[in-house]
């Protein structure tokens, strides 16, 4: 197919396309402008990340932290894997996963659907999640506790209806679930905004649609709403994963990862051999096992992400 | 093209000024040096509370008699100041002074070289004949940390509850285990409130069950350590500790105390500045001894060193020499934190002399325990620490905890060089 261009369509295809030189000049621009960027990226982000692989393959501890490091290899995650206190903190972390997942999906499903109609109270509600949200760690941890001791406040209210005190924090068939319930707290309100906004995208016709066809409460939920969500709840679940895979903060606040070892979870342990024993390489290596399960879940993740945007 | 090469390049010098403080420049927020003709000593301090006045009582002191010096005091995080002192010989940024809890802390300062080499001053001191091997911290024969003043564990009671069951404060742990058993036997009353936290602290507060039977971190073995954890259990089980101390640390496990609820305590001479604040009459007394040994704690408190990239050695041994290792320092030590004086001139204060509730840490400090030295003097203590918050909340049997904690304080010591 042949084209004829008048003279005067040809000057204006000149004036409003650059030439050549200067559209590689437009098209470099935005690399220049990323590069601030970019560099803070590399310095806080990769760099640190160099350095933590660097120090999982050394020889590192207090006498040489400052100095050479002696490459050994794989022997340290030789070491680690080998105990079996790495695999017991990679259970217990995939516990807290498991109860953050049914806390984050379900409940936070439910109270989205409550939160999802609009009105003071569910004003009023939202504005308290955003305030649990935005709390310390250090300070809600605080909190907990003091609530959660022999003689706090939760078993002050149960010992009301004749209960014998639960020692939440001490037993250690219980402390895991005590401190993964806390964790599940503090991170509901997040899920709850994330679904409720989810909720909120789905157009009203189809949800009158399923209505005309006869379909009940429940049915339009499990049927119509759930699949719509699905992709929030997929990303929501890789989220949740990855938070519970990088939770310290309350487990430092609640037990230090007490009794005994019953709430060391990864984070915990590799916090423990690295500042408390000084055992710098060790907690690297128990960082970077931590980040390997992180990275297997965050793949499907930013897989997820990419289909959400193409479609 | 001249101007987009231009952008470039300013883009680029953006990126490296926003890297700059990765290079290892960094710039020292409190840097020593003269300025307007004085001298600037950094100190690194995490006292808080009395101590914290006692210093800062200390420095005011000192800059007055010295106009020339400064003394700027930062204040640290206790349990971040190890990992901030080794960062600091990284970047060159070591400061003039700082304390460090000897209980942890010393080995590892000493090999991440943090600390200043003080052989030479100490040498040259006038008043060295004062202070007992036990205050000079040496590594390799070389001094490296002095401690001032010591804090010691020892025994509270409440008065009023072994009043109430014609109990006398017991001296031996099976005078321990007979007294916990009456004043539990009704359920009126708690019986023992101790830190047992997986820790140091919990490791602090256990090992006198054994120091005083000879056993310490370089001999942790044989059936004495069983036995030892073996009556952690029994206690435990028998609700004379209660579950909660296993992840209690020691300021927790005081408040319990001063509750009223609970017949005993074992607790440092630092908080003889709060008991007299306790709605009941108390006593002290020193830890119980095992039977057929002596009662026997190890030394705690902080010790006082320069760092080893300090500008201005000389100065900071001034201030040390002037503001900390005096016996007026010492005396305002004890008066206003309860830490026990160690020079041999302190020991007839008449502040301690008249004071009944501190002498039995006064005793406790005339016989202490030594330290391991062993760059995993910490991880030892961990290791303890986590055994004995395992059996106390009853995660382990005390056979399970002795074994966990035979051999992983064994394998520490052996990567720590082996050597005691």
């Amino acid at each position: 197919m042949t084209a004829t261009v008048t003279r005067a369509g040809a000057e204006r295809l000149t004036r409003q396309r650059p030439a050549p030189r200067q559209r590689r000049r437009f098209a470099r621009l935005p690399a220049v402008y990323l590069l601030p960027a970019a560099a803070i990226l590399i310095g806080f982000a990769v760099y640190p990340m160099f350095v933590l692989l660097r120090m999982s393959v050394s020889d590192v501890g207090p006498t040489n932290i400052v100095g050479e490091w002696d490459f050994i290899g794989l022997q340290n995650f030789a070491e680690v894997l080998s105990g079996s206190e790495v695999w017991q903190s990679a259970l217990r972390t995939s516990l807290v996963a498991a109860v953050l997942l049914a806390s984050n999906l379900v409940l936070g499903f439910l109270a989205a659907s409550i939160l999802a109609v609009g009105g003071r109270v569910t004003n009023l509600v939202l504005g308290i999640m955003v305030f649990v949200w935005a709390l310390p760690p250090i300070v809600s941890g605080s909190v907990w506790k003091f609530l959660l001791d022999d003689s706090g406040a939760v078993n002050g209210l149960i010992g009301l209806v004749g209960v014998e005190p639960v020692s939440w924090l001490s037993s250690p068939s219980l402390a895991l679930w005590a401190v993964a319930g806390v964790v599940a707290w503090a991170s509901l309100p997040f899920s709850t905004l994330i679904l409720r906004g989810g909720l909120l995208a789905i157009p009203a016709e189809v949800i009158e649609a399923a209505a005309i066809d006869g379909a009940g409460y429940w049915r339009t939920r499990f049927q119509i709403v759930l699949p719509l969500l699905r992709p929030t709840l997929w990303i929501l679940a890789i989220l949740t994963v990855l938070y519970a895979f990088k939770s310290f903060d309350f487990f430092y606040v609640l037990t230090k990862g007490g009794p005994g070892t019953a709430t060391n979870t990864l984070p915990v342990q590799s916090y423990n051999s690295a500042f408390m024993n000084f055992e710098m390489s060790t907690g690297a290596t128990v960082a970077v096992v931590s980040m390997l399960f992180v990275v297997l879940i965050a793949i499907p993740y930013v897989r997820s992400i990419r289909s959400e945007v193409s479609e | 093209m001249k101007n987009s090469a231009r952008r470039t390049k300013a883009a680029i010098a953006i990126g490296a000024v926003a890297l700059l403080p990765l290079t290892g420049c960094a710039i020292s927020s409190n840097p020593s040096g003269d300025s307007d003709g004085k001298t600037t000593l950094t100190f690194w301090s995490y006292y808080q509370g009395a101590q914290k006045t006692w210093l800062e009582g200390q420095v005011s002191e000192f800059e007055d008699a010295n106009p020339d010096i400064d003394i700027n005091l930062v204040e640290t995080v206790g349990d971040q100041q190890d990992q901030k002192l080794l960062a600091s010989v990284a970047t060159g940024t070591t400061p003039d002074l700082f304390i460090n809890n000897i209980v942890v802390d010393f080995p590892t300062l000493v090999a991440g070289k943090v600390m200043a080499d003080l052989t030479p001053y100490w040498e040259d001191y006038a008043d060295s004949d004062q202070f007992p091997d036990g205050a000079v911290w040496q590594s390799d024969g070389k001094v490296y940390n002095l401690l001032p003043a010591t804090n010691l564990l020892g025994m509270y009671y409440n008065e009023d509850i072994l009043a109430e069951y014609g109990i006398e404060p017991p001296t031996t742990l099976s005078e321990m285990e007979s007294a916990l058993e009456t004043v539990t036997a009704d359920g009126t009353h708690e019986g023992l409130a101790l830190s047992g936290a997986p820790s140091v602290e919990g490791a602090w507060l256990f090992a006198p069950q054994l120091l005083g039977e000879g056993v310490d971190y370089c001999n942790f073995e044989g059936s004495k350590v069983t036995a030892a954890f073996e009556r952690l259990d029994a206690w435990s089980d028998a609700g004379y500790i209660p579950l909660s101390a296993a992840t209690w640390d020691q300021n927790a496990s005081w408040q319990q105390f001063v509750t009223g609820k609970y017949a005993f305590a074992f607790n440092g001479n630092w908080q003889l500045g709060n008991v007299a604040d306790a709605g009941f009459s108390y006593g002290t007394a020193q830890y119980p001894a095992p039977d057929g040994g002596k009662s026997q704690v190890f030394p705690g408190g902080e010790g006082f060193a320069i760092g080893a990239q300090s500008e201005n050695p000389d100065l900071a041994w001034k201030f040390l020499e002037e503001a900390i290792l005096t016996p007026d320092a010492s005396e305002k030590l004890f008066q206003s934190a309860g830490s026990i004086p160690i020079r041999a001139d302190s020991a007839d204060l008449p502040a301690l002399a008249d004071d009944e509730f501190v002498q039995p840490f006064v005793a406790a400090a005339s016989d202490p325990a030594t330290w391991p030295n062993n760059e995993n003097t910490a991880e030892m203590q961990t290791a303890l620490g986590k055994a004995v918050s395992a059996v106390i909340s009853g995660q382990s049997t005390g056979e399970q905890g002795a074994e966990s904690a035979i051999s992983d304080i064994a394998s520490a010591a052996e990567e720590g060089g082996g050597d005691c």
